[in-house]
C-alpha cells in the first residue's frame, strides 16, 4: 500500500493486464453465441449503385443475413450527424453537410465506402459471402486532389452541393493584417502541404453488440474513444432514445482520433444484431482500416509573412485549402477552419493575423481529427515560413525567433485569432531547449557528417497549441462496503494511463493508498455523461474533474469529522489526508472518516451510509494553452537523400504535471507520429482510379525503433494555468505540432548548402534526392 | 478436420483445427489465449509474435498445422503466477508501453532478442525490433526496458550461478 502525491511518477495499474497478455481489447470480448460481421466495401472510388443481388450470399451455408445498403435505405434511418463548431461560412450562409447513409444505396463515393454488411457463423464463412454480393455498379468520374476537386469541371460528388464545396471561411484581423504587410519592407511568400496521413492505432477498429427483446435495450462494446458522444449519435441514427443504449468501450488499442468519429459499421451492428437475434461481432482487418478509417491533414497552404529587415515580424496571412474527403466527418469542417486557425502565428508577437480557408469534397474517406486536428498545421506553417524568412534575410534562425517571441510580461493576451493566452514563458522555454543542445560541440559533428558525404543541420522549433473536446466532464467518487473507492470518468484513455494518473489525483486529494481505488471509464452506464478522448483533454478535463469532485468528498466528510469532534462544522479542517480541528488535538484520518461513513452508528443523525458518495461535472470556461520548443539534429546523405536524425530536444509548459512518467511517454509518442508525418508517412490515392494506394502497413511506412533518434525531455512548471484548479494545459498532441517543423527546417538545415529551401512532407529519400537536384 | 497438438506455455494441447488455420487463431479461438495480438494483415506489426521451439514468429504467418508437436511459448507463460518476469517488470518501470497492444508482441521479441544477444547494444536492440510495430511511444522507452530487462536477466542469471 502506498501514498501519492501529484508529481510522482507512479508506475502503471494497467501494465500488469497489459505485459501479462490479460488486457480486454474488443476482439477478446466474449459474449457468447456471437457471430460475425464484414463489411462489403466499395471498390469504386465514385460509382452510381444499380441494385443489389445477394442471393448466392443468402444461400451460403452458416450465413445468416445479408444487409443491403437497399434493406438500409428502405428502414428510414437518418444520416450520420456532424457536430462541427464551424457551422457557417464567412458570408453567413451554412456550410454545405450532405448526407452520409451508414450503408450506400444509390451511390458510392470512396473506395471502401459500406455498401452491405454479411453475417455468419464464422468470420470464414462471412468473408466467402462477401465475394458473393453482386452490386451493379455505373462507374463514375473521381476527383481525389483537394485543389482540383474545387475547381471548374471537377467531377461533381453531391448533387445538392455546388463545386464540391463544403465551407468557405475566415478569421482573423484582415484590415489590421492589410495595414501590416503594407508597412513591411519584405514579403516572405512560402506554399507548403501539409501531408494526409491516418493515426493507424495498432488495433483496428470494431465492435460487439447484442439485443435484449425484453428490456428492447442494446449493449456494444467498441473500440472508440468516445463512448457517449457515440451513444448519442447512433441512437440519432436509429432513432432511438439514447438510453436504450449501453455503450462500453474495453481496453482500447490506441486511437488518436481515429476512434473519436461515429462510423457506419457500429451503427449496422447494432441493426444486425436485433435482425438476427445473436450478438454480432464486427473487426475490420489492417487493409479495411486504411480504406475506412478517418483520416486527417490534408492542406494545401500559402503562408504569407510581413517581416521588417531588422526581422521584426509584422503580419501573417494563411490561405488553405483543406479536404473533407466524401462527407463530413463528426467535426466536419472545423479541423481546416477553426482547427487551424486558432494557434496562427505560434509563440510569435505579431501585429495582425488573417487566415482564411476553403475545403471541398473529394472521393476519398472522411477527414476528422488526427492528433492535434489543425494545431500541427499552423505550427507547421509558422515554423516553416520563419526558417524560411532566415533564410532570406540571411538572418541565424536562432535569432530571428528569439527576437520575435512574444514576451513573459506581454501575457496575458488575446491574440488576432482570439485565442487567450494567459500564462507561459516561451523565452525562457526556449533558451532553455536550446541550452540542451549541445551547440558547442555542433561544429564537430558536423565536419565529422561532411567526412562521410554528409551534411548535418539543426533547427530549434517553438510551439504553442490549445485543447480542445467536450468541455464538460463528470466524475463519480463512491466507497463501497469492502473498503475499496470506486472513481468513474466519462474522459478516456486510450494508453494514455488514466487507469492510474486519474486515482492518482484522487488518492493524493484524499490522503488514501491508490491501491484501495478501483477505477471505470468508459461506460456509458457509469457516469451520466463524459466526454471521451480528444483535444488533450484527459488531465485538463478529466483530471479536473477528479480533483472537483474529491474535493466535494472532503466538503462533505467535514460533518463526519464534526460530529466525532463534537464541534461545528465550519471548526474542521481537512490537511494532508486528515481532518483537524485547528486549535484542539482532535483528528480523524480520511480512511477513519470513510469508515464511519458506512455505519449509522458513527454517523450524525442527518446522515446516512453512502453519504460521502458524490457525482459532479466539472465544467471548463476558456481551453488552456499548452506550449513548449521541440529541437532537431538531422544528418542527410545527398547522394541517397537518406535522413537520419539524430539528436531531439524539448522543453514543454504543460502546466501542473501529474505524473511525469507518463507525460514523457506522451511527449515522445508524439515526437514518434511527427517524425512519421515529416518523413515517413502519406495516404496516397490514385488520382486516376481514385484506389488507396497506400492500403497496408507495407505501403504506409509508420516510424520503426531505428528511424526514432535519442529523446531528450524537459519540463517548464512555473506556470500552472489558472483557468482550472488543477493547473494542468493538456499533453497530448503537443509532440505532433513541434516535432514535424523541427525535423523539416533541421533537414533543411543541412541542405542549405545545396541551395534547398523547401521540401514537401514526407521527406523521403526520393522527395530529398530529387530536391537535391532540382536544386 | 486434421487434429493439432502442440505443447503451449508447458501444457500438452489438442484441437481440431482446418488447414488454413492459422497458428495465431488456434491460440486465440481455440485455446482463448488472447494475449497474443493481430494488428495486421501483412505481417507487418507484430502484435502476434510467440515463440515456437524458442524462436520467435510471427504467429499470424504460420499455419497451426506446422506448429505439430512443437513447444509454443505465448505472453500468458512468461510470468511466473504473480510475479512478472524481469523483462515485464523492465517495461513496466521503463513505461515502455501505452495502448498494451503491441506489448505481448513487444515482449516475446524482446525475450527472443536476448536469448540470441544477452547484452545488446541500443543499437541492436532498435534493430532487432524491425519487425515490430508501436505506434504510442516513440519506441525509446521500449528499447530501455529491453536494456533494463536484459541487464536483469544476465544479473538473475548469475546469481543463479553463484547459488
Amino acid at each position: 500500500m502506498s501514498k501519492v502525491k501529484i508529481r510522482d511518477s507512479v508506475r502503471r495499474i494497467e501494465d500488469l493486464r497489459f505485459l501479462t497478455g490479460t488486457g480486454n481489447y474488443i476482439d477478446d470480448v466474449v459474449i457468447g453465441g456471437e457471430v460475425v460481421g464484414v463489411v462489403v466495401r466499395s471498390p469504386y472510388a465514385h460509382a452510381k449503385i444499380n441494385g443489389f443481388d445477394a442471393t448466392d450470399a443468402e444461400a451460403l451455408d452458416g450465413v445468416l443475413a445479408v444487409i443491403t445498403g437497399a434493406e438500409w435505405a428502405a428502414q428510414n434511418f437518418g444520416p450520420i450527424p456532424t457536430n462541427s463548431a464551424v457551422k457557417e461560412n464567412r458570408d453567413g450562409t451554412p456550410i454545405s453537410v450532405p448526407d452520409r447513409p451508414c450503408l450506400a444505396s444509390e451511390r458510392v463515393r470512396y473506395v471502401g465506402e459500406a455498401v452491405a454488411f454479411v453475417v455468419a457463423e464464422t468470420l470464414a464463412i462471412a468473408r466467402q459471402a462477401v465475394e458473393l454480393v453482386d452490386v451493379d455498379y455505373d462507374p463514375l468520374p473521381a476527383v481525389t486532389h483537394p485543389v482540383k476537386a474545387l475547381e471548374p469541371g471537377a467531377p461533381q460528388l453531391h448533387d445538392a452541393i455546388e463545386g464540391n464545396l463544403c465551407v468557405d471561411w475566415e478569421l482573423g484581423d484582415k484590415d489590421g493584417t492589410e495595414k501590416a504587410f503594407a508597412a513591411a519592407d519584405r514579403i516572405i511568400t512560402l506554399e507548403l502541404h501539409n501531408n494526409r496521413v491516418t493515426g493507424a492505432p495498432i488495433e483496428p477498429r470494431g465492435a460487439v453488440a447484442y439485443y435484449d427483446d425484453a428490456s428492447g435495450t442494446y449493449t456494444i462494446y467498441q473500440s472508440s474513444q468516445n463512448i457517449h458522444a457515440n451513444r448519442n449519435q447512433m441512437a440519432t441514427i436509429l432513432g432511438i432514445d439514447k438510453d436504450n443504449i449501453h455503450h462500453v468501450a474495453p481496453d482500447v488499442g490506441g486511437g488518436f482520433g481515429a476512434k473519436n468519429s461515429v462510423y457506419p459499421e457500429p451503427v449496422i451492428t447494432l441493426y444486425a444484431t436485433k435482425k438476427v437475434g445473436r450478438p454480432v461481432k464486427w473487426v475490420n482487418d489492417r487493409a479495411e482500416s486504411f480504406l475506412s478509417d478517418t483520416h486527417g491533414r490534408s492542406q494545401y497552404s500559402t503562408v504569407e509573412m510581413a517581416v521588417m529587415n531588422d526581422g521584426t515580424f509584422k503580419g501573417l496571412r494563411t490561405t488553405t485549402i483543406g479536404e473533407m474527403g466524401a462527407y463530413c466527418g463528426t467535426v466536419g469542417a472545423f479541423t481546416p477552419t477553426g482547427g487551424s486557425a486558432r494557434t496562427q502565428g505560434g509563440p510569435y508577437a505579431f501585429e495582425a493575423m488573417y487566415y482564411s480557408a476553403k475545403a471541398g469534397f473529394t472521393n476519398t474517406a472522411p477527414l476528422d481529427p488526427y492528433r492535434g486536428a489543425g494545431r500541427p498545421e499552423g505550427s507547421f506553417q509558422i515554423e516553416r515560413i520563419v526558417e524560411l524568412a532566415a533564410r532570406e534575410l540571411d538572418m541565424d534562425p536562432v535569432e530571428l525567433r528569439r527576437k520575435n517571441l512574444i514576451p513573459k510580461d506581454a501575457l496575458p493576451l488575446v491574440t488576432s485569432m482570439g485565442l487567450d493566452v494567459d500564462c507561459g514563458d516561451f523565452p525562457t522555454v526556449f533558451e532553455k531547449t536550446l541550452a540542451m543542445t549541445d551547440r558547442a560541440g555542433y561544429e564537430a559533428r558536423a565536419a565529422a557528417s561532411q567526412a562521410q558525404g554528409k551534411c548535418r543541420g539543426f533547427a530549434i522549433a517553438p510551439y504553442l497549441e490549445c485543447t480542445g473536446g467536450m468541455p464538460k466532464e463528470h466524475a463519480v467518487i463512491s466507497f463501497d462496503d469492502d473498503g475499496s473507492v470506486s472513481l468513474a470518468i466519462g474522459s478516456h484513455s486510450t494508453g494514455m494511463g488514466h487507469e492510474t494518473s486519474l486515482p492518482q489525483i484522487l488518492a493524493a486529494q484524499l490522503g488514501i493508498d491508490i491501491e484501495r481505488i478501483k477505477f471505470t471509464q468508459a461506460d456509458t452506464d457509469a457516469t451520466p455523461l463524459g466526454g471521451g478522448h480528444g483535444g488533450s483533454r484527459g488531465m485538463e478535463m478529466g483530471g479536473n474533474a477528479v480533483l472537483q469532485t474529491a474535493g466535494e468528498v472532503i466538503e462533505k466528510g467535514k460533518a463526519i469529522a464534526a460530529h466525532h469532534f463534537e464541534c461545528s462544522v465550519d471548526d474542521v479542517e481537512f490537511d494532508d489526508g486528515a481532518y483537524i480541528q485547528p486549535g484542539s488535538n482532535n483528528t480523524m484520518t480520511m480512511d477513519n472518516a470513510i469508515n464511519a461513513a458506512q455505519d449509522h452508528s458513527t454517523l450524525p443523525d442527518d446522515l446516512a451510509p453512502g453519504c460521502l458518495d458524490t457525482g459532479s461535472t466539472f465544467e471548463r470556461g476558456i481551453i488552456s494553452i499548452p506550449n513548449g520548443c521541440h529541437a532537431a539534429e538531422a544528418e542527410v546523405d545527398p547522394e541517397t537523400g537518406a535522413v537520419q536524425i539524430t539528436g531531439f530536444w524539448v522543453v514543454d509548459d504543460f502546466g501542473t504535471i501529474v505524473n511525469p512518467m507518463l507525460a514523457d511517454g506522451q511527449v515522445m509518442g508524439g515526437i514518434g507520429q511527427g517524425l512519421g508525418q515529416a518523413l515517413l508517412e502519406q495516404a496516397i490515392y490514385d488520382e486516376e482510379s481514385g484506389q488507396l494506394v497506400t492500403g497496408s502497413l507495407i505501403d504506409y511506412a509508420l516510424p520503426r525503433a531505428e528511424d526514432m533518434p535519442p529523446m531528450r525531455l524537459d519540463y517548464y512548471e512555473d506556470s500552472p494555468t489558472k483557468k482550472t484548479p488543477l493547473g494542468a494545459k493538456g499533453a497530448g498532441e503537443a509532440g505532433c505540432c513541434g516535432a514535424p517543423p523541427a525535423i523539416v527546417n533541421a533537414v533543411l538545415d543541412a541542405l542549405k548548402g545545396h541551395g534547398v529551401t523547401h521540401i514537401e512532407m514526407p521527406l523521403t529519400p526520393e522527395m530529398v534526392w530529387q530536391a537535391v537536384r532540382d536544386a | 478436420m486434421p487434429t493439432l497438438s502442440m505443447t503451449v506455455n508447458g501444457e500438452q494441447v489438442s484441437g481440431e483445427v482446418e488447414g488454413r488455420t492459422l497458428l495465431v487463431d488456434f491460440l486465440r479461438e481455440n485455446l482463448r489465449l488472447t494475449g497474443t495480438h493481430v494488428g495486421c494483415d501483412t505481417s507487418q506489426c507484430g502484435a502476434c509474435v510467440v515463440h515456437v521451439d524458442g524462436v520467435s514468429m510471427k504467429s499470424c504467418t504460420m499455419l497451426a498445422l506446422h506448429a505439430q508437436g512443437t513447444e509454443v511459448a505465448t505472453i500468458e507463460g512468461v510470468a511466473n503466477g504473480d510475479t512478472l518476469h524481469p523483462m515485464q517488470e523492465a517495461f513496466r518501470e521503463n513505461h515502455g508501453l501505452q495502448c498494451g497492444f503491441c506489448t505481448p508482441g513487444m515482449v516475446m521479441t524482446a525475450l527472443a532478442l536476448v536469448k540470441d544477444n544477452p547484452d545488446p547494444t541500443d543499437a541492436e536492440v532498435r534493430h532487432g525490433l524491425e519487425g515490430n510495430l508501436c505506434r504510442c511511444t516513440g519506441y525509446q522507452n521500449i528499447v530501455h526496458a529491453i536494456l533494463d530487462g536484459a541487464k536483469a536477466m544476465r544479473e538473475g542469471a548469475a546469481n543463479e550461478g553463484e547459488s
